[in-house]
């Protein structure tokens, strides 16, 4: 693994470990108030890593509920995954499924989307990837054994902590809209994903949002590069 | 560590490694067809669409209600965000301007 790659992967975690932290520490205070041990909390944050489900495991667990309920809800919630890792495979062809196994263990919504905000700095280089997600994960477990050793030390709702990680996806968002088009698909899908989200359980919205929105990109592209096919497709955006 | 719990964790842990890691296994090694590829560029773009916009129209318990805490705190960041593709100035200013709006809202 080259050691170069990884570290600017390792730099390009630092605002996401800004969200991590603050947003692990709460899980930590919840996990512990549920009845959790520092070490389970931690353990938990170690092995899944995935902060949805970790909440709402913590939440059933504190109603009372464990196994089966959670396995499942854990499941779904985590099957937005099956997407982002498709994306991610285009970047890593010829690798051993021990990288990919690695990589693709530590895979996030937060780490996936940075990861696609320069896709030049990802392709069969896993070592960026690697940086890029160790240490947002370790982020992650150092919030939260904090959070569950320090308990109520830092209220997690002020300093605006809550709007930590919605802004670094509002700007991961706005780094994907390179053309026009970008643009109308994101649209497409924020309508779609609240039409979803009011209509269905769970987070399927994610899921049938992207599809959906996807397809109308295909045919939104496919409408635009025949209708004007001397645009080079680079032409920057005019937005 | 409780025996319970700690199948719990590995249980959650495998359900989730499975998504994460299948496409990558299986899709790499595969030549996948241009026009999927291009519906794959498309993932990025709805995936984060579908995670910032309920955030701004949902409340915590999954009902659809416009959060002007949110709403006001990302208007700024969306302009911010657009201009200058900073992470780091995202979430900073983020931060700042939802600690700021918690005195007056």
């Amino acid at each position: 693994m080259d050691n170069h790659q990884f570290k600017a992967g390792a730099k390009a975690a630092l605002p996401i470990v800004l969200g991590y932290l603050p947003v692990g520490m709460a899980f930590g205070v919840l996990a512990r108030n549920a009845g959790l041990t520092t070490w389970e909390a931690g353990s938990m944050s170690l092995l899944v890593y995935a902060g949805a489900s970790q909440f709402i495991a913590v939440e059933m667990i504190s109603k009372g509920m464990i196994w089966f309920p959670i396995v499942l809800a854990t499941f779904f919630i985590n099957l937005r995954h099956l997407l982002m890792s498709s994306t991610l495979s285009l970047y890593f062809s010829r690798h051993s499924l021990r990288t990919l196994g690695l990589l693709s263990a530590q895979l996030t919504d937060e780490s996936f989307a940075v990861a696609m905000s320069n896709t030049s700095k990802i392709e069969n280089r896993p070592g960026y990837l690697f940086g890029l997600q160790i240490i947002s994960h370790f982020a992650w477990i150092t919030g939260s054994v904090g959070g569950a050793l320090l308990g109520g030390l830092i209220n997690h709702k002020s300093y605006g902590i809550p709007f930590a990680l919605p802004a670094l996806f509002i700007c991961l968002l706005l780094i994907q809209i390179r053309k026009v088009h970008h643009f109308y698909i994101m649209v497409v899908a924020g309508i779609f994903s609240l039409f979803f989200k009011w209509a269905l359980p769970g987070n399927w919205y994610i899921i049938l949002t992207a599809l959906l929105a996807s397809g109308i990109g295909i045919l939104i592209n496919s409408k635009v590069q025949s209708s004007k096919p001397k645009i080079p497709l680079n032409t920057p955006s005019p937005l | 560590m409780r025996p319970d719990i700690f199948c719990l964790i590995l249980g959650m842990a495998l359900v989730t490694f499975i998504p994460r890691f299948l496409p990558m296994a299986l899709l790499s090694r595969w030549v996948i067809p241009e026009r999927v590829k291009r519906g794959l560029d498309y993932f990025p773009i709805s995936i984060l669409s579908a995670i910032v916009f309920p955030i701004l129209f949902f409340n915590g318990e999954g009902r659809m209600e416009i959060q002007p805490h949110y709403v006001l705190s990302a208007i700024p960041v969306f302009i911010f965000a657009w201009k200058v593709k900073s992470l780091w100035g995202s979430v900073i200013l983020g931060m700042a301007v939802y600690w700021g709006l918690g005195f007056v809202l």
